[in-house]
C-alpha cells in the first residue's frame, strides 16, 4: 500500500516549533537590544522593522511562487509535475498567514512607526521640500499604500483559496470528470494575470523600490520576480526531497527531480540575465540618478554580499547544476536549494538594507547585526514548514483523479 | 524501460488521421516528390521580382549613397535599422519553437519546429541586410571584423554595443543554420532513399551526408540536438538583448531603460510567433499539411502570442508608468509629449492597438480556433510590430535637446521602401525554395511521436484511461 | 572501402516487436552489428548495451575554449595592444566584455559540437555507405547481425523469423564508408557488386 497521507512526525514538528521559538527569541531579543520603541531614526528602529520588512516580503513571495509555479504548468498543459502538484498547493497555503503577517509589518511600519529612514516618501513634510518625491506623491503615499497592498495580497489569498478547493474536490469526485480540470484552468489564467500585474510590476514598486525612493529601474520588478521565482522552485524541492526521504510521494523519482532541477538551473541563469542586464545598462550609461543606487552596493560595507551574490545565486549553480547527475541526485538539489534559498534571501537583504540604514551611522556596522536578521528568517522557516506541513496532512499527496495524473506516473525524461 | 506508449486523451492528437509511419513518409515527401503547382510558381515569381526590385533599390543607394534615403539630422536611424529589429525579432521564433519550446516539453513543436527555423535563418539572413547597407561605404564592411590590419594595429571597440551585435547576430545565424542543418540531414535520408530520378539521387545523397539511421548515430543526433536547444536558449535570448543594448547603453531619453533587455525578447517572440502562423497557415493549406500542422498547433500558438502580447504590454506600460515616477523631465518629455502625442502619436497608437489591445481576444478559445481571423490577426501583429521598432527608434530622436535641431518630419523614399520590400522578396525567395526542395515538417520527429500523439494511436488509449491509478501504477511505474 | 563481412538482416515493422528481439538475439550471443530506424527509438541504446555518448563533454570543452579565447583576446587588446580611453571607462571594463564572451562560448560549443558529431558518424557531402534496406530511413527498423565463421545463417534468419521479423535476408557488404555518389551504383569489387 502506498502512503499517501502526509503526517508531521513529532521530529518534524519540534524543529518547526524549534526554529519559530528561535524566530520569538531573537524578535524579544531585537526587542531589547534595537529599542524599537526608541527615537524614531534611530539605527535600532531602523533595522528592526527593516529586518521584519525583508523578511515578511521574502517569504511571502517565494511560496506565492508556488501558486505561480501550479498556474504556469497548468496553463502550458505540462503533465509531468502533477504527481507532486500537492506539495507547491501546500507550500502556496502559507499565503494566509504569510499575507496576514506581511499585511501587519508593512502597514504596521507605514502607519504605526514614526520612523521615515525605510520609506521616505512617508514624510510628509519631507516630501514636501524634495522636488523629485514631490513628484510621485500620487503613487507614494500612504493610502495608496495600504489600499494596494491589501487589495494584492487579499487576490492572492482569494485564488489560492478557490484553487485549492476545487483541487480538493477534484479528488472527491469521480475518475475521469474533467470538469474540475477546466475549472482550474480559468483559476490559474486568472492568477497569472493577476502575478503579471503585482508581482511582474506594481508590487516590487510599492513594497521595495521605494525604499531608494529616488531611484529607478524599469527592470526592478521583473528582477525580483526572477529572485523570488528560483527561491520558491527550491523550496518546493527541499519540500518534496523531504517528503521522498519519509516515504512519500511514490510516484514522484529522479525523472521529477530533474525535471525541478532543471527549472532551478535555467531559472538561475535567467535571474543572472536580469541582474547582468540592471547592472551593465546602468554602470555604462552612468548616469547618477541611477548609479547612485549601486554606489552603496558595490562600495563600504555591503560589497562583500554584492559579489557573494553573484557566486552563490549564479557561479554555484551553473558548475553544481549543470551535469545532468547532479540534478537527478537528492543530496545534491537539496544542498543547491539551501543554498538558492539563502543566496536570494541575501539578494533580498541587499535590495533592502542599503537603502533603508544609508545616511545612519551605524549603517556602516549593520552587518555586524546579521544574528538579528537570521534569527527572525528562522522564525519563519518554522512557520513555513509547520504551516505547509500542515497543509499536506489536509489532502493526499496524490491527485488521483487529475487527468494528467498518469502521465505523471511514467514521466520520464 | 516500459514499451508503453501512453498521452492523456485530454490532449489533442497532434497527427490527425489514420497514419502509419510510412504514410507519414508518403505525406510529407509528396510536396518535394511532385511538381510544383502554378500557386507555388506565381508566388516565386512575385518573390523574385520584389528581391530584384530590392537590389535595384540597394544599387542606387550604394552608387549615390545615403541621400537616397530620406534620413536626416537627428533621425539618422529611420526604416532601415526598423527594419534590422523587425526581420531580428522575427528570426526568433524558430530557434524559440525549437529550443526552449523543446526544454519546456511542449510536444505541439514537432509539427512547426522545421518551417519555423527555416523562416528563422531566412529573417536574419534579411535582418542582416540593413546594418551593412546603412554603413554607406558597404565596401569596408569588413572593418567590423576583428583583426589588426592595414589601419594600423587598430582594433574595433569591443565595448560597443553595434560590435556585440556582430558577433550575436553572426553566431546566431550559425548556430541556427547547424541546429537547423543536422536535423534535416535525417529527412534527406528519406528523400534521398525514395529518390527516382539520377538528379534526386546525386542531390540528396549529397545533402543527407551518408546518413544511414544507425542507432549510435540517433543516440550522438539526439544528444546534440539537446546541447544545441540548451545553447540555443540563452543564446536567441542574448540575440534581441544586445539588440536592445544599441539603445540601452546610450543616454537618449525613450532608449535607455533598464527592462529593454527581457521586454525586447518578448515582443521578438511575439512577432516571430504571428510571422510562424501567417507562413504555417498557408503551407498547410497549400500543401495539404492539416493533419500535421492541426487546429491544436494553431491554438497553442495563439495561447503564446497572446501571453507574449500581454507581456510587452506590461513592458509598455511600466515604461510609460516610470517616465512620470522617474521625475526626469526629458523621459517624461519623451513619452507624453513626443511619443503618446505629437506628430508621430498615430504610430504610437497603432503599435498598442496592434500589439496589446487586439491580441487579448485570444483570450477567446473560438476566435483561437479561427484560421481565418488568427491569420488576419498574425498580420496586424506583425505591423504592431514594425510600429513598435518605429516608434522607439524615430519618436526618441526626431526632437533632439534644442528645437533647432528639430528635425523635419520624416518619410521614407521609394528607395528605402523598396530595400524593405526587397527583404521580402529574399525572405520569401527562400522560403518557397526551402518547401520545395526540402521537407516542410521534421519527418523523423513526427514518427517519434506518432505512436503516443498520433489520433488513431490516442483512441486505444480510453482503455487505459480508464484503469484505476493504482492499477495503471502497478502496471507500468518504473522502479527507482 | 575496407574489408567486406556477411550479415543477416532482419526487418522489423514495430518497435514493440523490436525489442523483444534485440533481447533474445542478444541472449542467444550473436553480435548485434546495428539497428537502423527511421527515428529515433527510446532505449534502443540501452537495449543494445551502447555507453552514453560523450558528446556534450566534447560541447563543454569547446565552450570553455570560446570563453577563454574570447576574454583573452580582449584584455590583450585593450589593455596592452592598444590601450583607448573609451567613454572614461577603465581598460578592462569587465561588463562590456559579457556579450561577445558570451557568444563565443556558444559559437565554439556549437561548431565544435557539429563538427565532432559529423566526425564521430563520419557524416560529410559525398560520403556514401552500404544501407542495407531502403526503407530503413522510411518505416522499417533494420536489425543487422554480423556472421563469423561460426554463425549458422539459417538458424539465426529462423530466429528472426520467429520474432516477428517481416523481411530477413543475408547480404555481404564492405564495413565503413567510401566517398561515392548516390546516383552511381558502386562497384567495389570486380567480381562481386554489392545488391543494393
Amino acid at each position: 500500500m502506498i502512503k499517501e497521507q502526509f503526517e508531521m512526525t513529532g521530529r518534524y514538528k519540534q524543529w518547526a516549533y524549534a526554529l519559530m521559538g528561535v524566530g520569538v527569541l531573537a524578535l524579544v531579543l531585537g526587542f531589547v537590544f534595537l529599542k524599537p520603541t526608541g527615537d524614531a531614526n534611530s539605527f535600532g528602529v531602523t533595522k528592526f522593522w527593516a529586518v521584519l520588512m525583508h523578511n515578511s516580503i521574502f517569504f511571502l513571495l517565494i511560496t506565492i511562487a508556488s501558486m505561480f509555479f501550479i498556474s504556469a504548468t497548468t496553463m502550458a498543459m505540462g503533465g509531468w509535475q502533477t504527481a507532486m502538484r500537492r506539495v507547491p498547493e501546500a507550500i502556496s497555503g502559507f499565503v494566509y498567514i504569510g499575507g496576514a503577517i506581511a499585511l501587519v509589518v508593512l502597514l504596521g511600519y507605514v502607519f504605526g512607526s514614526q520612523n521615515t529612514a525605510i520609506y521616505h516618501w512617508k514624510d510628509a513634510e519631507h516630501v514636501a521640500h524634495d522636488k523629485v518625491l514631490n513628484g510621485k506623491k500620487g503613487f507614494l503615499n500612504p493610502t495608496f499604500y495600504s489600499i494596494a497592498t491589501i487589495l494584492v495580497i487579499g487576490t492572492w489569498i482569494a485564488l489560492r483559496h478557490w484553487y485549492r478547493k476545487v483541487s480538493l474536490a477534484e479528488d472527491a469526485g469521480e475518475q475521469g470528470d474533467r470538469s474540475y480540470f477546466w475549472k482550474t484552468i480559468v483559476i490559474c489564467a486568472a492568477f497569472i494575470v493577476v502575478y503579471g500585474l503585482t508581482v511582474g510590476s506594481t508590487t516590487p514598486w510599492l513594497w521595495l523600490m521605494s525604499i531608494d525612493a529616488h531611484w529607478f529601474s524599469t527592470m526592478y520588478s521583473w528582477y525580483t520576480f526572477a529572485s523570488s521565482w528560483v527561491a520558491g522552485l527550491s523550496l518546493i524541492m527541499l519540500f518534496i526531497v523531504y517528503l521522498k526521504n519519509q516515504g512519500y510521494l511514490e510516484y514522484v523519482n529522479e525523472e521529477h527531480i530533474h525535471d525541478v532541477g532543471k527549472f532551478m538551473f535555467a531559472f538561475s541563469i535567467f535571474w543572472t540575465y536580469l541582474w547582468f542586464s540592471q547592472y551593465m545598462l546602468i554602470w555604462y550609461s552612468n548616469q547618477p540618478e541611477e548609479t547612485v543606487y549601486f554606489q552603496p552596493r558595490l562600495k563600504g560595507p555591503y560589497s562583500g554580499i554584492f559579489y557573494l551574490n553573484l557566486i552563490i545565486n549564479f557561479v554555484a549553480p551553473i558548475l553544481i547544476l549543470m551535469k545532468r547527475s547532479a540534478k537527478r541526485n537528492y543530496a545534491t538539489v537539496t544542498f543547491m536549494s539551501v543554498v538558492l534559498i539563502f543566496g536570494h534571501w541575501l539578494d533580498f537583504y541587499q535590495m533592502i538594507m542599503p537603502g533603508s540604514l544609508k545616511g545612519d551611522e551605524n549603517g556602516g556596522n549593520s552587518i555586524g547585526l546579521f544574528l538579528f536578521d537570521m534569527g527572525v528568517a528562522a522564525g519563519f522557516i518554522g512557520l513555513v514548514m509547520l504551516v505547509a506541513g500542515n497543509k499536506l496532512t489536509k489532502a493526499s499527496l496524490l491527485p488521483k483523479n487529475h487527468p494528467f495524473v498518469k502521465e505523471s506516473i511514467v514521466h520520464h525524461t | 524501460m516500459s514499451l508503453l506508449k501512453y498521452e492523456s486523451t485530454l490532449r489533442e492528437p497532434l497527427v490527425d488521421g489514420e497514419k502509419t509511419y510510412h504514410q507519414v513518409t508518403e505525406d510529407i515527401c509528396r510536396p518535394v516528390e511532385e511538381k510544383a503547382n502554378t500557386g507555388w510558381k506565381i508566388g516565386f515569381t512575385i518573390s523574385v521580382a520584389l528581391l530584384l526590385f530590392g537590389v535595384y533599390s540597394v544599387y542606387r543607394e550604394v552608387t549615390y549613397g545615403i541621400g537616397q534615403w530620406n534620413l536626416n539630422k537627428t533621425i539618422g536611424w529611420g526604416w532601415d535599422i526598423t527594419n534590422f529589429v523587425w526581420w531580428v525579432g522575427i528570426g526568433h521564433a524558430g530557434t524559440l519553437i525549437s529550443a526552449i519550446l523543446l526544454l519546456f516539453r511542449q510536444g505541439w513543436r514537432t509539427g512547426v519546429n522545421r518551417a519555423a527555423e527555416a523562416m528563422t535563418i531566412f529573417a536574419v539572413m534579411c535582418a542582416g541586410q540593413f546594418p551593412i547597407f546603412h554603413m554607406g561605404r558597404v565596401w569596408d564592411a569588413f572593418f567590423v571584423l576583428p583583426y589588426a590590419n592595414s589601419r594600423g594595429p587598430l582594433w574595433v571597440n569591443f565595448a560597443s554595443p553595434l560590435l556585440w551585435d556582430v558577433f550575436a547576430i553572426s553566431t546566431y545565424f550559425t548556430v541556427s543554420l547547424l541546429f537547423w542543418y543536422s536535423g534535416l540531414i535525417p529527412d534527406f535520408a528519406t528523400i534521398r532513399d525514395r529518390a527516382k530520378t539520377k538528379a534526386r539521387k546525386l542531390w540528396y545523397g549529397v545533402v543527407s551526408f551518408g546518413w544511414t539511421g544507425s542507432t549510435k548515430h540517433w543516440q550522438r543526433h539526439e544528444s546534440l540536438s539537446l546541447v544545441l536547444a540548451g545553447l540555443s536558449t540563452p543564446l536567441v535570448l542574448s540575440v534581441h538583448t544586445i539588440v536592445s543594448f544599441d539603445f540601452a547603453t546610450s543616454v537618449v531619453p525613450g532608449w535607455h531603460t533598464t527592462i529593454f533587455p527581457p521586454y525586447f525578447v518578448a515582443g521578438a517572440i511575439f512577432s516571430g510567433f504571428a510571422m510562424v502562423q501567417t507562413l504555417m497557415l498557408v503551407t498547410r493549406k497549400v500543401m495539404k499539411l492539416d493533419d500535421y500542422i492541426t487546429l491544436g498547433h494553431i491554438e497553442a500558438m495563439n495561447k503564446v502570442i497572446v501571453l507574449t502580447g500581454s507581456i510587452v504590454g506590461i513592458a509598455y506600460l511600466t515604461e510609460l508608468f516610470m517616465a512620470w515616477y522617474g521625475g526626469s523631465k526629458f523621459e517624461f518629455d519623451a513619452f507624453y509629449k513626443y511619443r503618446i502625442a505629437g506628430p508621430y502619436g498615430w504610430s504610437y497608437w497603432t503599435m498598442m492597438t496592434c500589439n496589446v489591445i487586439s491580441p487579448q481576444l485570444f483570450w477567446s478559445k473560438k476566435l483561437r480556433r479561427n484560421v481565418a481571423f488568427t491569420f488576419i490577426m498574425s498580420i496586424v501583429v506583425n505591423i504592431g510590430m514594425w510600429f513598435e521598432r518605429f516608434v522607439i527608434i524615430v519618436t526618441s530622436v526626431y526632437r533632439d535637446y534644442i528645437p533647432s535641431s528639430w528635425s523635419v518630419y520624416y518619410r521614407p523614399t521609394i528607395w528605402e521602401v523598396g530595400f524593405y520590400l526587397g527583404t521580402f522578396g529574399l525572405f520569401f525567395t527562400c522560403y518557397f525554395l526551402f518547401s520545395k526542395f526540402a521537407p516542410v515538417i521534421a519527418i523523423a520527429e513526427i514518427k517519434h511521436v506518432l505512436k503516443t500523439s498520433g489520433e488513431s494511436f490516442k483512441e486505444k488509449m480510453d482503455v487505459i484511461e480508464k484503469e484505476s491509478v493504482e492499477h495503471f501504477a502497478h502496471e507500468h511505474a518504473h522502479a527507482h | 572501402m575496407g574489408q567486406v563481412k556477411k550479415y543477416v538482416v532482419g526487418c522489423f515493422d514495430d518497435e514493440n516487436v523490436l525489442f523483444p528481439a534485440v533481447k533474445k538475439v542478444r541472449a542467444a550471443g550473436y553480435k548485434i552489428q546495428d539497428v537502423y530506424t527511421p527515428m529515433p527509438v527510446h532505449g534502443l541504446d540501452h537495449a543494445l548495451g551502447m555507453r552514453e555518448t560523450s558528446l556534450h563533454t566534447a560541447g563543454f570543452i569547446y565552450g570553455i575554449t570560446g570563453t577563454t579565447t574570447a576574454l583573452t583576446c580582449m584584455s590583450w587588446i585593450f589593455t596592452s595592444d592598444w590601450p583607448l580611453n573609451i567613454g572614461g571607462k577603465p581598460h578592462l571594463p569587465l561588463p562590456a566584455f559579457i556579450p561577445i564572451t558570451f557568444e563565443l562560448t556558444v559559437l565554439f560549443a556549437a561548431v565544435g559540437m557539429v563538427l565532432t558529431f559529423c566526425y564521430l558518424c563520419q557524416l560529410a557531402p559525398f560520403v556514401k555507405k552500404h544501407h542495407f534496406h531502403e526503407r530503413a530511413t522510411d518505416d522499417l527498423m533494420v536489425m543487422v547481425i554480423e556472421c563469423t565463421a561460426k554463425t549458422n545463417e539459417e538458424e539465426v534468419k529462423a530466429m528472426l523469423n520467429s520474432n516477428g521479423a517481416v523481411e530477413v535476408n543475408v547480404q555481404e557488404a564492405p564495413v565503413g564508408w567510401w566517398l561515392g555518389r548516390y546516383d552511381r551504383p558502386s562497384k567495389l569489387f570486380k567480381t562481386r557488386e554489392v545488391a543494393y
